[in-house]
């Protein structure tokens, strides 16, 4: 691709003392594009956000954001992003409009001109009956697209999401999905780590998938699973991997009390299927199965 | 969404202001609430003082009626009072419990922006509690002078000094229950000891001298004079101490929670 790559991550590296949370990662992410980070809790996702909306200076690697560095233009970075953190920081005591009003402050939006992009925002996250409302009688889901709506008060050209649907109702969800995908049709960049595969298939251009501070695989989400997994699978509740005879293209992986047996072509699960009667479930592969692929065995390790 | 025309980015100051703002709006609900102490303390102890400590205690300060002696002081304690528990508590609440700190450093604002503008607003609400208190004892006719316009001034620069010892608490407490070592390990020895209730000059010279050089001594020395207009040579080295000290404490305690906010 001949454009610049609007963030631009080379072996980089976090140290908290002598835990390495985020262990040489690279990555680009282009203008415009829609790029997620996948990875089970405490696989690095919320530290490398951090680092990129420069809270956290790296502890190595190379790491450019509109073609700067974080560590010596954390401002002028800042200046031009938007960023939805996990927890809804809002100004508890002051109301939704004041919220709005105090956080433009941050970026020196003249008074008149933020006035008139708070009504604009408002209106955008479905939030005008509550522009003089308090935060605490807000319900989650209103907290949370007041934060969206806070963070794109600076009309950012890159926005940062750190699992920005997390116990919110499909509703909510789907909203905020659909007003990502319209900021994403102005040519805004998103940035997204969640533990919601369809929120990753619904938004994602590429996907990045992370455990223990490293990169495990990287690509557009049907490319992933394509090539990491055969094409179908079979649900096997309550059945042992021992049971299953691995013939022709089978591959098996017991997640939980699960046993997941994969196949290139449906025939060879029907197979298997009628060895155990009343419990078959055959689908085509997806996110879900790669995520669990991938990070699955280690957490079985660690605990 | 316009690469070509990017908004600049916001200088220091402004982004001082913009905290500053914040506090001011935020807090500003509150403010009746945690204005009732500033004003109905001072009342209290004059009634008592007067009804009581004063008789005994005669014009034996410096030659000054007790309760003169110590209005001045009662000024510095509301801008102690309000600064030190802003900035501790205050702070770790908005630093652990309400993230508050996280909003804004997702902007262009920085760790030195957040707390020059924290110290700056609890400086303006020392001069303003500080302020409240001379009108309320002016009352009494305990303030002697018009020179007592300018107690807000040292309130101002009390409260950066306190506020800036609330900082460090708030960057070393583990829990808000270690916040009893702040306030009563150092706050309350320092209110005590500083020619507050009674005057340096009956203390032994060593913990006299200690006393001095701490924080709030200064302060409540140069109140003195403005509420008595009895100007002393101390206020050649107050003036300069009470400009400098406050800063310095300032900046370390910002450099201070650079290191607890940014890792």
């Amino acid at each position: 691709m001949a454009t610049k790559p609007l963030i631009q991550a080379r072996q980089v590296i976090k140290n908290y003392d002598d835990f390495r949370a985020v262990d040489g990662v690279d990555f680009t992410v282009q203008p415009g594009e829609c790029f997620g980070f996948l990875g089970p809790n405490g696989a690095g996702k919320s530290t490398l956000m951090k680092m990129i909306y420069c809270c956290s200076p790296r502890g190595g690697g190379e790491l450019s954001i509109f073609g700067q560095d974080p560590d010596k233009s954390p401002a002028q970075i800042k200046n031009r992003m938007g960023v939805v953190a996990q927890t809804d920081n809002l100004d508890e005591d002051v109301n939704v409009t004041q919220n709005l009003q105090i956080y433009g402050g941050y970026f020196g939006i003249p008074r008149k001109t933020l006035n008139e992009k708070i009504q604009e925002l408002l209106a955008f996250m479905a939030l005008e009956a509550k522009a003089t409302a308090g935060i605490r009688e807000l319900s989650g889901g209103m907290k949370r697209r007041l934060v969206i709506a806070r963070a794109l008060l600076n009309d950012p050209d890159l926005i940062i999401l750190d699992e920005p649907t997390t116990g919110l109702d499909p509703q909510v969800r789907h909203l905020i999905w659909a007003k990502m995908r319209e900021l994403k049709a102005k040519g805004v960049t998103i940035l997204l780590t969640t533990h919601y595969m369809e929120e990753a298939h619904e938004l994602c251009d590429r996907l990045l998938v992370m455990d223990k501070g490293k990169v495990l695989a990287m690509g557009k989400p049907d490319e992933l699973v394509k090539n990491n997994l055969p094409a179908y699978v079979l649900e096997l509740p309550g059945i042992k991997k021992e049971e299953v005879p691995l013939t022709g293209t089978l591959q098996v992986e017991l997640h939980g009390d699960k046993l997941f047996v994969f196949a290139a072509a449906p025939s060879e699960l029907e197979k298997v299927a009628l060895q155990f009667k009343g419990q078959l479930r055959i689908r085509t592969t997806g996110l879900e199965d790669l995520f669990l692929k991938l990070t699955g065995r280690d957490l079985h390790e660690s605990e | 969404m316009n690469p070509n025309n990017p908004r600049p980015v916001p200088g220091f100051f402004r982004l001082v202001g913009a905290v500053w703002y914040r506090h001011y709006r935020v807090y500003q609900n509150h403010f009746t609430t945690n204005s009732f102490p500033t004003v109905i303390e001072p009342l209290i102890l004059m009634l008592s003082f007067g009804w009581g400590l004063a008789q005994v205690v005669g014009n034996s300060m410096g030659g000054l009626d007790y309760l003169s002696f110590i209005a001045p002081a009662q000024a510095m304690m509301a801008a102690v009072y309000t600064s030190a528990f802003d900035e501790s508590y205050g702070t770790y609440f908005r630093m652990m419990v309400d993230h508050n700190y996280d909003a804004m450093l997702s902007t262009p604002v920085s760790v030195s922006e957040v707390f020059w503008g924290e110290l700056l607003y609890t400086g303006t609400k020392g001069a303003f509690f500080s302020a409240v208190v001379v009108a309320v004892l002016s009352c009494f006719g305990i303030i002697h002078s018009f020179w007592a316009v300018l107690v807000p001034v040292v309130g101002f620069f009390t409260a950066i000094a306190f506020g800036s010892l609330g900082l460090f608490a708030a960057r070393l407490v583990k829990n808000i229950n270690q916040f009893n070592f702040f306030i009563s390990g150092i706050i309350s020895p320092l209110i005590l000891f500083s020619g507050t209730f009674f005057s340096l000059e009956r203390m032994p010279a060593g913990p006299a001298l200690v006393a001095k050089v701490l924080p709030l001594y200064y302060f409540i020395d140069v109140s003195r004079m403005l509420t008595t207009g009895h100007f002393t040579d101390d206020l050649y080295i107050a003036i300069p101490y009470m400009v400098t000290v406050p800063l310095v404490m300032g900046f370390f305690a910002v450099r201070n929670m650079k290191a607890k906010l940014v890792q």
